[in-house]
């Protein structure tokens, strides 16, 4: 069994973490081996991932985690990971009895918690900016927007492949930044319509701060 | 008539020059060859927007060839 044959069963397991945060009842997880000469480890040992079945289910449970007031962040799985939900909350682990304790009274069940311990499950930044000149494009997971700097106008929306985007992408065209409304608010819950208004928060964040 | 390739680019590419050409005021008739499917949408929307009508000419698979016309 070659290196990645057996992290991967150590990680398929069921039940119980294999090492570090304790075992909880109904818990499942893992934690790779520190191994001489990585570096980071100290930096990545204090964070951890939680791994949702469902797109629905992250996007659920950023809002509550979020309103809670938890310091959380979307990103994409590490490759190890990838069951077919294209997004993990990553926190820190001193939250995380607090985030249990959300997570158990809105009823949303993670499939897996798991400790960074090893760059094999270091989640990826889901934002890609690429800028045009007089434009900028900024991808969150598998939507891009496309605005144009001087004026702060959405020229383009595009990816994705839900049914919704080209609603969503009226909503936006030729909108503000400033003005445009947040997608969530008017229930979009589909990955694209998340997507989307990460990328137009991104957006925001890089030119509106 | 103005021609524009944009194949082998990826959105927002092909739109963001379509979008130049309509703007630049010197043709009232743009052909645009892409490869991507997702990019006759991008482009059609953008068309729409500032005053252009898109037609497209011919389709093979994800390769098409558009024609913008102004209003």
């Amino acid at each position: 069994m070659g290196f990645f044959d057996k992290l991967l069963h150590g990680l398929s397991g069921t039940g119980q973490r294999k090492n570090g945060l304790g075992s909880g009842q109904g818990r499942s997880g893992g934690k790779l081996p520190e191994r001489a000469g990585r570096t980071g480890s100290a930096e990545r040992s204090g964070r951890g991932i939680l791994v949702f079945e469902q797109t629905g289910d992250v996007i659920q449970a950023e809002k509550a985690l979020k309103k809670a007031g938890f310091a959380i962040a979307v990103k994409a799985p590490p490759p190890v990971l990838r069951t077919g939900c294209d997004l993990v909350i990553e926190y820190q682990l001193v939250l995380e009895p607090g985030i249990r304790a959300i997570l158990a009274e809105k009823r949303l069940k993670p499939l897996q918690y798991y400790q960074v311990a090893d760059e094999l499950l270091e989640p990826v930044s889901i934002f890609h900016r690429n800028d045009y000149g007089e434009y900028l494009m900024v991808r969150a997971a598998n939507m891009k927007i496309t605005v144009q700097k001087s004026n702060l106008r959405i020229v383009n929306v595009s990816g994705g492949g839900c049914p919704d985007v080209p609603y969503l992408a009226s909503l936006l065209m030729n909108r503000k930044l400033d003005e445009a409304q947040p997608l969530l608010d008017i229930g979009q819950q589909t990955l694209c319509g998340y997507a989307l208004q990460l990328a137009f928060n991104e957006a925001r964040t890089a030119l509106c701060a | 008539m103005k021609k524009i390739d944009a194949k082998g680019l990826s959105c927002p590419q092909p739109m963001l020059m379509a979008k130049k050409a309509m703007e630049a005021g010197t043709d009232d008739k743009i052909e645009i060859q892409v490869d991507c499917a997702a990019s006759v949408e991008n482009i059609g929307r953008a068309a729409k927007q500032i005053g252009w009508n898109l037609t497209v000419l011919s389709q093979d698979g994800d390769e098409a060839v558009v024609e913008l016309n102004k209003r």
